[in-house]
């Protein structure tokens, strides 16, 4: 099973129980719009932790109708996060969402020892793509929040995000080490560590996946590109996951991707107890809905 | 761009070395039907002539010559440039440290005494109003200041050509923060500097910025930051070859986009495009090689 389109995820979504989702901070109209709409369209069920005044003021002034809607009043800021985690923390909620909060004080007490998210794994961003000149839908992780990852947090950003892609019903996903080329160039320390992580996968240490690398952009995406230059790979042109080699890297690939090349992006934090949605002011209204379906669907 | 080569009403020749695949051939053989090109096709003459009756072309347009391997054929067609046979070399089915080989070997290359041997590209994508000048996908792994200064004043002067009097230069990162965990914040923050300065002239110049402050009026506004770029960048500087790479592959399979660039550094234009380049884009950087030579 592969998705073509950000779409198919409400079919995941709609064949299982609604999933509770914690809005943190929730006096927040950026994220309140799209956490509204996600419930409309019965994809989460949420619960806005928060200012309730606040919230109410913004509701009325953007004509949301949130009748029946599970309000917590918590107006300190720091406290309606904590809250948040530890709801989500004791099962209470499926999704974590950040609203009127920096991702820093969120992220802090994501890894709080005593009551946060942690799981003992790396926490990755992960931006699955969809892009009218590919077949299917693309992962590009981490494209925001490690900023130069060693081989062991490579290891980790690849068994997050495959992970993820099996919790939405894959098998054996794709991942294509991204290079600046396909040849391991011994001064060039990515392409060095796409070896090894291929290598590492061949002999099961990272499983349930198909990795390759280095593998160029255009190799990893595009078939004809592949032959062209007689690479053979079961991956090549056709990535699931495509694997950053840093941040400098990855953020001005998603970057470009949604501005030059007009692609639908979700994204979501992997590594924690539970998926985690922070968007930022300047998403777009849809990626904001898509990625609260992402994480929707990423529910274990 | 090609009409601008064509209103020079001047004819070029270029060498290209293991002339071979379609694509090549196919991109060369429009340039010389459109009147602005002659071209010597360097490599096995066998396998030229068969190429270029599989795609229709007559191979009487061309002057072939014979070259029995990579290497030849590159050292072949460097040293033909050199002696002014041809304005230009190019690249053809060789792989590109082969072929840079010859453009640098020190007594018989191309390289011009102490520069810096780097890549400058234009892109041009339907979602961005005007061509965009990127550095460096292809030659310099980790730039270091010295070698970001020549690749954006070569950069700048690609655009000097295009009839760009003063453009405007986003130096990329992840972020527009400086901070210590990005490298090149503080070789940025220099050149920004040197360019106040007039070290490197003729150009506006701001960065860190990130991609969408470098090129979107509108996150701009959103975020409040004062750049005197301002979502219009002309020139994207990279921090690496690694990222500029995808960038640029990413925009033609993604995007739309359309690449010509070639090699700086150098006395001639010396065009390198990757072999899985497509014939649009190859004829585009013969075009581009036109107005730089």
């Amino acid at each position: 099973m592969v998705l073509n389109t950000l779409s198919d995820l409400k079919n995941i979504v709609a064949g299982g129980p609604r999933k509770k989702l914690i809005l943190a901070a929730a006096q927040d109209q950026h994220s309140l719009g799209a956490v509204l709409k996600a419930w409309k369209e019965n994809i989460v069920d949420p619960i806005l932790v928060g200012d309730t005044e606040s919230i109410q003021n913004i509701c009325i002034s953007n004509n949301y109708d949130i009748t029946g809607l599970r309000i917590i009043h918590e107006p300190d800021l720091l406290k309606s996060v904590e809250m948040s985690v530890r709801m989500v923390n004791s099962k209470q909620a499926d999704v974590l969402m950040k609203g009127m909060v920096g991702t820093s004080t969120l992220l802090k007490c994501v890894l709080n020892k005593d009551w946060g998210l942690r799981t003992g794994n790396l926490l990755s961003h992960f931006a699955l793509f969809e892009v009218d000149t590919y077949h299917k839908v693309i992962a590009v992780t981490d494209v925001a929040m490690n900023i130069a990852p060693n081989l062991k947090d490579k290891i980790a950003i690849v068994n997050n995000s495959v992970s993820c892609l099996l919790r939405l019903g894959y098998n054996m996903p794709k991942v294509a080490v991204l290079g600046a080329v396909e040849m391991v160039n011994e001064n060039m320390e990515a392409t060095l560590h796409a070896a090894l992580l291929s290598k590492m996968n061949q002999r099961d240490q990272i499983r349930n996946c198909i990795i390759d690398g280095p593998l160029a952009f255009d190799n990893a995406v595009s078939l004809e590109s592949a032959k062209h230059k007689g690479i053979k790979s079961e991956v090549a042109g056709d990535t699931d996951i495509l694997l950053m080699p840093d941040i400098e890297v990855g953020n001005v690939l998603y970057k470009s991707l949604v501005f030059f090349a007009k692609a639908k992006v979700a994204s979501i934090i992997l590594g924690a107890l539970a998926p985690i949605v922070l968007t930022s002011r300047s998403d777009s209204e849809q990626a904001k809905f898509d990625s609260i379906l992402l994480a929707a669907a990423s529910c274990k | 761009m090609v009409e601008t080569v064509l209103s020079l009403k001047r004819k070029y020749c270029v060498a290209v070395a293991w002339a071979q695949d379609p694509h090549t051939i196919g991109a060369i053989h429009r340039t010389v039907s459109e009147g602005f090109i002659d071209a010597y096709l360097i490599g096995r003459t066998s396998d030229i002539i068969k190429t270029c009756r599989s795609e229709g072309i007559n191979e009487k347009l061309f002057k072939i010559v014979e070259a029995a391997s990579e290497t030849i054929a590159s050292s072949m067609a460097v040293a033909m440039t050199k002696n002014g046979q041809a304005d230009i070399v190019m690249k053809g089915l060789v792989g590109t440290d082969i072929f840079l080989k010859a453009v640098m070997n020190k007594k018989n290359g191309l390289m011009l005494p102490g520069a810096v041997l780097t890549y400058v590209g234009a892109i041009q994508i339907p979602a961005y109003h005007k061509l965009l000048f990127i550095t460096d996908p292809a030659v310099i792994p980790y730039p270091n200041l010295a070698q970001k200064v020549s690749m954006a004043s070569y950069a700048v002067e690609m655009a000097h050509r295009f009839g760009i009097s003063k453009p405007s230069v986003a130096l990329l990162a992840a972020s527009e923060k400086t901070g210590k965990h990005f490298s090149s914040s503080a070789d940025y923050s220099a050149m920004v500097e040197m360019a106040e300065k007039g070290e490197i002239k003729d150009c506006i110049m701001d960065g860190p910025l990130d991609l969408f402050l470098a090129c979107d009026k509108n996150s701009v506004e959103i975020k409040g930051i004062k750049t005197p770029v301002n979502g219009e960048a002309d020139i994207l500087m990279f921090p690496s070859l690694e990222s500029c790479n995808p960038f640029y592959k990413a925009l033609m399979l993604f995007a739309h986009g359309e690449l010509a660039g070639i090699i700086r550094g150098t006395e001639k234009p010396v065009v390198v495009m990757s072999r899985s380049e497509s014939q649009i884009s190859k004829y585009y950087c013969i075009a581009l090689s036109c107005l730089m030579v």
